[in-house]
């Protein structure tokens, strides 16, 4: 065990005196950690919180299309869906999107009486009265507004309206609440200059799931220029756009391991005439080939784990407080996400062990593999120098 | 095997790159015998197989034919292990190059030979100190190896090869980049150590070294091979 200390010991100062090496080793292999680990923590975080939303989600969302787009729905339809059996209840929605050109934002704007299941996490009330408002985090960061302020607006009509805020989501992790504002039904519709007796969709409630598609198939036969999404499209959607950005992603991870491995392969197959006597010498007065192998072997781990422990936490900085401002250009897609909202954190450890295997075996691997050549020579040759 | 004879070689012989086209024979059939508690000299121009000999002599490596019966267990075919064994419990080896880690600092450098023994820290220090102390370095201890003279560098490498308190001492041209003063000192330390009774096998062809009063016993060499000596019976 002394032993073993001891050889740390003299690992450590071995990696100190070859400090700026070293230290630019660390570097690289941080950020390259940093990387890795930041696309991990991203999509997995934005995987469980969709997940999360897409629990709350309705089964069946109907929508109209016109010219095959998506259009006003007429709240009446919701009569002609009631025929159906097996049907829960039928809200139609009302929400738009609000372009806000004092901080360049987009906003949403949703219409709700009723308490719905993401208003869960609030602080304050929901909106009660005409004129007033709950906000996402989002919302309020970006207007520097919070519970009592007012928020102006302007409505479809070019006018200032003002509401004041009675709520603010706490969730500040919420992908759907981030950029939320939520009135009063018949505020929405005002504000948003929706047509009498027209909504943006209605949802259904299925009572067995099973039928819902089922259900669909009649909608889609009794009302011809409606579009009935199930929940299971939903999902299915949000997996292939995942997928599309995982695998995105996938080229940067790689990418990053590449440029990772070519620095271990650069160390793998460089060993200095300087190294290399000085395992000589160590073998001279008395070091064993094993005490060599580890004395490499401390040397790779201590600027593995350095490294690594480092990229992590820089990762998780990095994902969860800066809101992964390097991946930036590349989830670009995400408009939703726009005002800048903060992930609650979610961390594989499985996820994290992967990338923990992948870098530092290879690099402790590229750190002792060259030595031992060395380590197993007769040290004869440093008597001639 | 007379009472005091510590290492003996017999028929050594060592061929570089054998069967390669640069075949190079550097030890013929050498059988030499080394007194313990004696200073012995080999002597012999460059190239005449001084290294190569006493690299076989000090477990550094195996000759490629013959013994070498380093008290009374013959070390040519034993495995690495066992040689390095050998080399940390029985010799000390002064190289002419000094071969000190140049980045490091005394102490340490001192210490090394003893992290893969069983000696733990406080017992090193303490160790470490005393060996300073008696060359009269102790208060460079901390400065790196590059900040000293080469004077100073001579002694960190003494030190660090008697740290192990080894029986044979081994020095290979140790005043070849000396000056005549300090090589005066190292010769004295060497005779010191003869006094203390240790067996110092030193190989040069510098006769400031073999005209030594010291110098018990002269070996010479040419072409791998050792030349009859009149004084040697
Ligand atoms: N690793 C080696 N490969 C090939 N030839 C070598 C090697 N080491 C030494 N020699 C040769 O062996 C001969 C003896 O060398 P050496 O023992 O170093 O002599 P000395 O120490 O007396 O100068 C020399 O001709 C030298 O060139
Ligand atoms: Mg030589």
């Amino acid at each position: 065990m002394i032993r073993r200390l001891k050889i740390l010991e003299h690992a450590l100062s071995s990696l100190l005196r070859r400090k700026y090496k070293n230290l630019a080793i660390i570097v690289v292999y941080s950020f390259t950690i940093m990387l890795l680990a930041s696309i991990l923590f991203l999509t997995h975080s934005l995987k469980i919180e969709a997940g999360n939303i897409l629990l709350d989600a309705p089964e069946l969302i109907i929508q109209k299309t016109m010219a095959g787009r998506h259009d006003l729905i007429p709240v009446e339809y919701a009569d002609v869906i009631r025929k159906n059996w097996g049907i829960g209840k039928i809200t139609p929605r009302y929400w738009g999107y609000y372009y806000d050109a004092f901080t360049h934002s987009n906003f949403t704007v949703l219409g709700s009486d009723t308490p719905l299941p993401i208003l869960k996490m609030l602080e304050g009330t929901a909106p009660s009265r005409p004129g007033e408002c709950l906000i996402g985090e989002g919302v309020a960061a970006v207007r520097q507004i919070g519970i009592g302020d007012e928020l102006i607006l302007i409505n479809s009509e070019g006018l200032g309206v003002i509401f004041d805020v009675v709520g603010k989501f706490t969730a500040s992790s919420d992908i759907l609440t981030n950029d939320l504002i939520v009135l009063g039904e018949a505020d929405t519709m005002d504000f948003l200059g929706f047509p009498p007796g027209k909504a943006t969709d209605i949802t259904v409630e299925v009572l067995n799931p099973k039928e819902v598609q089922n259900i669909a198939g009649k909608i889609k036969r009794d009302l011809p220029d409606t579009r009935p999404i199930t929940k299971q499209e939903i999902i299915r959607t949000y997996d292939a756009v995942f997928n599309w950005r995982s695998g995105m992603m996938l080229t940067i991870f790689s990418s990053a391991l590449v440029a990772f491995c070519i620095l271990a392969w650069d160390k793998a197959t460089g060993i200095s005439g300087e190294e290399k006597n000085e395992i000589g010498i160590l073998k001279a007065i008395g070091w064993d080939t094993s005490d060599i192998l580890e004395l490499k072997f401390w040397e790779g781990i201590v600027i593995s784990l350095t490294a690594f422990l480092t990229g992590l936490l820089a990762a998780y900085v990095h994902v969860f407080y800066f809101g992964a401002t390097i991946l930036a250009p590349v989830i670009k897609g995400w408009s939703v996400l726009f005002p800048p909202f903060k992930l609650i954190p979610f961390v594989n450890l499985y996820q994290v062990f992967i990338i923990g295997f992948l870098t530092v075996v290879p690099y402790v691997a590229s750190t002792i593999i060259p030595s031992w050549k060395a380590a197993i020579t007769d040290p004869e040759s440093v008597m001639r120098g | 095997m007379t009472q005091d004879t510590i290492i003996r070689t017999q028929g050594a012989t060592k061929i570089y790159n054998p069967t390669l086209p640069d075949e190079m024979v550097a030890l013929d059939n050498v059988s030499v015998t080394i007194h313990q508690g004696q200073a012995t000299v080999l002597k012999g121009p460059s190239g005449s197989g001084k290294t190569s000999l006493l690299s076989i002599i000090g477990c550094m490596s195996r000759p490629t034919a013959g013994k070498v019966i380093v008290k009374d267990r013959d070390v040519a075919k034993l495995p690495e292990r066992y040689l390095t064994h050998i080399r940390r419990k029985i010799f000390g080896f002064i190289f002419q190059q000094f071969n000190l880690i140049r980045d490091i600092s005394v102490q340490e450098n001192v210490a090394l030979p003893l992290y893969p023994a069983d000696a733990g820290f406080a017992e090193i220090r303490k160790r470490v100190h005393t060996m300073l102390d008696s060359f009269g370095i102790l208060s460079k201890r901390k400065l790196k190896v590059k900040k000293l003279s080469g004077g100073e560098q001579q002694r960190v490498a003494i030190a660090r090869a008697l740290i192990n308190e080894p029986e044979i001492i081994i020095a290979d041209e140790p005043t070849a980049h000396l000056d005549r003063e300090l090589a005066a000192d190292l010769l004295n330390i060497l005779a010191g150590l003869v006094r203390e009774g240790k067996t110092v096998i030193i190989a040069t062809h510098d006769p400031l070294i073999f005209e030594h009063p010291f110098v018990d016993s002269t070996i010479a060499m040419r072409n791998g091979k050792i030349e009859p000596q009149p004084e040697e019976q």
